[in-house]
């Protein structure tokens, strides 16, 4: 068998950032460790940003055009059509854009919290009065909730890819490679366009939490 | 020397309220008036915080703020008259250590009152590193108090 490549570095260290964001904001959040927490929040933004616009310009696997599709691709794919191209299902797409939009409006509701004490804020907080921030802290607990519901799925069918059709997911999200043979390759994105996808990313996070 | 003044003048408070019976209507309406106060306090809190955040803080919108701390520390104490906590039927995260540990927690009163009266003085002074500073000293005050003597939500 041969190996091709399917998920580039920046998809890879983007999920296993999350992966270890999610549970350090449970943990911070639950330790009231509010200052760690604000700022990991401000990091998260960041890298939910660069996904977004790596995304639109990033390589082939990467791009919601490549991998987003219509109800009838869906329905094939549920009917059992074997797809020949390699990166994210039908199905798994829906996921990835799922969680995508889950974790921006986690983060979006955190920018505009406050704790019920008014002691610790969200970098826009300030735009909001205090009875409208206390409740968007509560629909930010809620919402992560959700997100865990999500979460759980999306391991589920990793769970079910692993032990029912025999195929590993895990470690192509590690390595970036899988076997693969006659399918067609990931279109990788050159370096500068990395580049542009992380300036701008991290000048709108700056730019939302210090300039608003 | 001010602050075991402070203390004893609390002390007494606590004392005076804790002798009065409370009937259920009057326990639940302590509890009631306390949270809402708690909530002006914490929306004055995050009121000069906002004008902290970033560089052209308002001076008169931090003494508003620290006007409402100042006029409410004094009084905290007296929020919790024996027989307002959880046996009072009505949700409550005042826990019993409030009156099973008096001392300390007419301490964590004193100190509270300390610091809002910094915090005054600061926001009157207009300095923005003094109020950061004496924020701080508020912050530190609630949230000590906090930890001892309130549980957690749920």
């Amino acid at each position: 068998m041969s190996r091709v490549r399917v998920w580039d570095l920046p998809v890879r260290a983007f999920h296993w950032l999350i992966v270890v964001i999610v549970p350090a904001q449970y943990w911070t959040a639950r330790q009231e460790m509010m200052d760690f927490h604000i700022l990991l929040g401000q990091v998260a933004l960041g890298l939910i940003l660069f996904r977004i616009i790596w995304g639109l310009i990033g390589s082939s696997t990467a791009r919601f055009a490549g991998f987003v599709r219509g109800p009838g691709a869906i329905l094939a794919h549920l009917r059992g059509r074997r797809e020949a191209a390699i990166g994210h299902s039908p199905i798994g797409a829906l996921s990835v854009v799922a969680l995508l939009v889950l974790l921006l409006v986690q983060v979006g509701l955190g920018l505009f919290a406050t704790d019920e004490d008014g002691l610790y804020s969200g970098p826009l907080s300030h735009l909001v009065s205090f009875e409208t921030a206390e409740t968007l802290a509560e629909r930010h607990e809620q919402v992560f909730y959700v997100l865990l519901g999500l979460i759980g799925l999306h391991v589920a069918a990793i769970l079910y890819y692993l032990v029912v059709k025999r195929d590993n997911l895990v470690a192509p999200m590690i390595t970036g490679d899988r076997a693969g043979n006659g399918v067609e390759a990931m279109a990788a994105a050159p370096a500068w366009r990395f580049l542009v996808a992380a300036a701008t990313a991290a000048g709108l996070t700056w730019a939302i939490v210090t300039l608003l | 020397m001010r602050n075991i003044v402070l203390a004893a003048a609390a002390a007494i408070t606590c004392v005076t309220a804790a002798a009065a019976q409370l009937s259920p209507r009057r326990a639940a309406a302590t509890i009631e008036s306390r949270q809402a106060n708690y909530k002006q306090m914490a929306a004055a809190m995050k009121g000069i915080n906002d004008q902290l955040r970033g560089g052209n803080a308002s001076v008169t919108e931090i003494r508003r703020g620290s006007a409402v701390i100042a006029r409410f520390a004094p009084q905290v104490l007296r929020w919790f008259p024996r027989g307002s906590g959880a046996e009072a039927g009505v949700r409550t995260r005042a826990k019993p250590e409030i009156w099973s540990d008096g001392a300390a927690f007419t301490r964590a009163g004193a100190t509270l009152v300390v610091a809002a009266r910094n915090l005054e003085t600061a926001a009157r002074s207009g300095e923005v590193p003094a109020i950061r500073a004496a924020m701080a000293g508020v912050a530190r005050a609630c949230s000590g108090c906090h930890d001892g003597f309130r549980a957690p939500e749920r």
